[in-house]
């Protein structure tokens, strides 16, 4: 169990983080998201005793990060970002001399043991420095389990690997996942939505959004609209549909036509196909414009953006079909 | 204590993989090894000459000199790694987010250099092993308190030495900056001696003399005399620097990286 509240972190005149609160309940993937310099980072840092906040609380695994530190260390793994490791030992000579510092009873067979959960025993006892990238990622990841923590802080373990270590990794946290409480930070959007049942989305410091990725997607659906592709004479088009009974708007784009109902909770499909197809025109494709992780994040982050150009509604609709199109 | 003594084997062991104590323990003995083999033709030239007024004794007592000398250079490069190192590499984020605190990991850094410096000083003795060989007798006395303020001196000069590589992650700054402060120190009798010479400064100079490290070793424990005082001296200097270390070493917590 994870639990902060107005945690705020300050280098000097820089505020690296600004009054967020969230919690990550056991059992849970949390994914922690946001951009790069979000602050992601620095939560961890704190979260994991590393560094203390400027303001604010943030309770771990039942003990208070700042006044119980080594009792929160004691029951956090912890994975950093670039995974750092003494590239002059062996894999197991790590494991175990971690588990030495940690107190870890049975040091060698926990050592093989996480090894084994992370795919690795047959290179237990190569040198470090001989390790490919995605390797030693899961020596990383086998250091945070040694003692059996009930938190898991892991800081964007998925980059730098290639395609199919990524997927291995994923299904790994979510098996994790099961039964620890897991922090996971990531700044790619795909990943949070498959990997984690909550999503804290945090930007300049601050959280922007937060739920289940399926919560934020009904928060954030704009409007039901859809996009229709059909052939014809487009100013045919545009009027049938601006005459069809529940549309507010029809707009077009180059890959077609956005109509936007007039109540979002209208579908606008049926009336819209029923007067093209008697209007004589060649209906090609009609369908929702689905909103994913990554416009909702998209979107968010431009919001908290005050000094950046104010989107307009059409670059908005533009990123959508762009992101619907990268999908086909 | 656990943590200590995993950090310090972890530390030992990796002194002696390393190509750099090696290097180091090499360097040191081979220009000790020069400067014996000298001063023993010397001897042996006074003595074809009748003039038996210099001895094995000035022979042993001036390769510790050199020795602790040395150690100016020596300790800087022995130590700059250790904590620099793993702050650059990030080792040290992950060691400072086990429970274990800044302490038990200096002072387990500390005990391990200390060992590798302990076993260079050994094998110094081979040179005592040579003087009787050539039927030189030693007072065995001199001899331990000798030994036993080298062994301290340079536990006193790899802790101020520490202190620099837990301020930079450069190693280079860290042993150009170690190397520095050791000769301050060294030197400071020398300062004293300038400061008493002018009256405004004179107050100034005793202050100066018992801070240095010439005042407790060279002066003293080199001439034979154990005195409780400086075997204080560099037992307060080692544990002033490991906290110094180990302070600054917990100031990177607040630090943005």
């Amino acid at each position: 169990m994870i639990e902060v509240s107005g945690l705020v972190k300050k280098y000097g005149d820089v505020t690296a983080v600004r009054g967020i609160s969230f919690t990550a309940e056991p059992g849970k993937v949390t994914g922690f998201l946001g951009p790069n310099g979000a602050g992601k980072t620095t939560t961890m840092r704190i979260l994991t005793g590393y560094t203390p906040p400027t303001a604010g609380k943030a309770v771990v695994a039942g003990f208070d990060v700042f006044e119980k530190s080594l009792a929160v260390r004691k029951r956090v793994g912890y994975l950093p970002e670039n995974v750092p490791l003494y590239r002059d030992m062996t894999a197991i000579g790590y494991l175990m001399y971690l588990a030495e510092i940690r107190g870890v009873k049975n040091r060698r067979s926990r050592a093989e043991d996480v090894l084994t959960r992370v795919g690795l025993l047959k290179r237990a006892e190569s040198q470090i420095r001989t390790l490919s990238k995605g390797m030693k990622q899961r020596v990383g990841l086998a250091s945070a389990l040694l003692h059996d923590p009930e938190v898991l802080i892991l800081d964007e373990p998925t980059i730098g690997l290639d395609p199919f270590q990524v997927l291995e990794l994923r299904d790994l946290v979510k098996e994790l996942g099961k039964n620890h409480t897991v922090l996971f930070s990531t700044h790619i959007l795909s990943e949070a939505e498959q990997v984690c049942d909550k999503v804290v989305i945090i930007n300049r410091g601050e959280i922007v959004a937060q739920g289940a990725p399926q919560e934020l997607r009904g928060e954030l659906e704009r409007g039901g609209r859809v996009l229709v592709r059909a052939n014809g004479n487009v100013d045919v088009i545009l009027t049938t549909m601006q005459q069809t009974n529940g549309v507010k708007e029809v707009t077009q784009i180059p890959e077609g036509f956005v109509v936007t109902p007039s109540e979002a909770s209208l579908d606008p499909r049926p009336a819209v196909a029923k007067a093209l197809v008697n209007a004589n025109i060649e209906l090609v494709e009609i369908r929702p414009l689905a909103v994913n992780l990554e416009e909702i994040f998209l979107e968010l982050t431009r919001r908290v953006q005050p000094d950046t150009e104010t989107p307009t509604d059409e670059s908005l609709l533009a990123a959508d079909v762009v992101a619907e199109a990268a999908k086909e | 204590m656990r943590a200590i003594f995993a950090v310090y084997k972890r530390e030992v062991g990796l002194f002696f993989r390393s190509p750099i104590a090696y290097a180091i323990t090499f360097g040191l003995l081979l220009l000790i090894g020069l400067l014996f083999s000298d001063n023993v033709r010397q001897i042996a030239l006074i003595n074809q000459q009748g003039q038996a007024t210099y001895g094995a004794e000035e022979a042993f007592l001036s390769n510790l000199f050199f020795i602790t000398f040395l150690m100016f250079i020596v300790a800087p490069l022995l130590t700059m790694r250790l904590i620099a190192e793993e702050a650059r590499e990030g080792t040290l984020e992950v060691l400072m987010t086990l429970p274990m605190g800044e302490s038990a990991f200096i002072i387990g850094k500390f005990f391990a250099v200390w060992t590798v410096y302990t076993v260079i000083l050994l094998l110094t003795l081979i040179h005592l092993v040579m003087l009787a060989s050539y039927g030189a007798t030693l007072d065995g006395g001199l001899v331990a308190v000798v030994y036993f303020g080298a062994w301290l001196y340079g536990g006193a000069v790899l802790s101020v030495t520490l202190i620099w590589s837990a301020i930079t992650e450069d190693q280079i700054v860290a042993a150009f900056l170690g190397a520095a402060s050791v000769l301050v120190l060294f030197l400071a009798d020398r300062a004293a001696e300038i400061a008493a010479n002018q009256p405004s400064t004179a107050g100034a100079a005793d202050f100066l003399r018992e801070l240095g490290l010439t005042a407790h070793y060279q002066n003293t424990m080199l001439e034979g005399i154990l005195r409780a005082e400086d075997v204080a001296y560099f037992i307060l200097v080692m544990i002033a620097c490991l906290f110094i270390t180990t302070l600054i070493t917990g100031t990177r917590r607040w630090r943005a990286s």
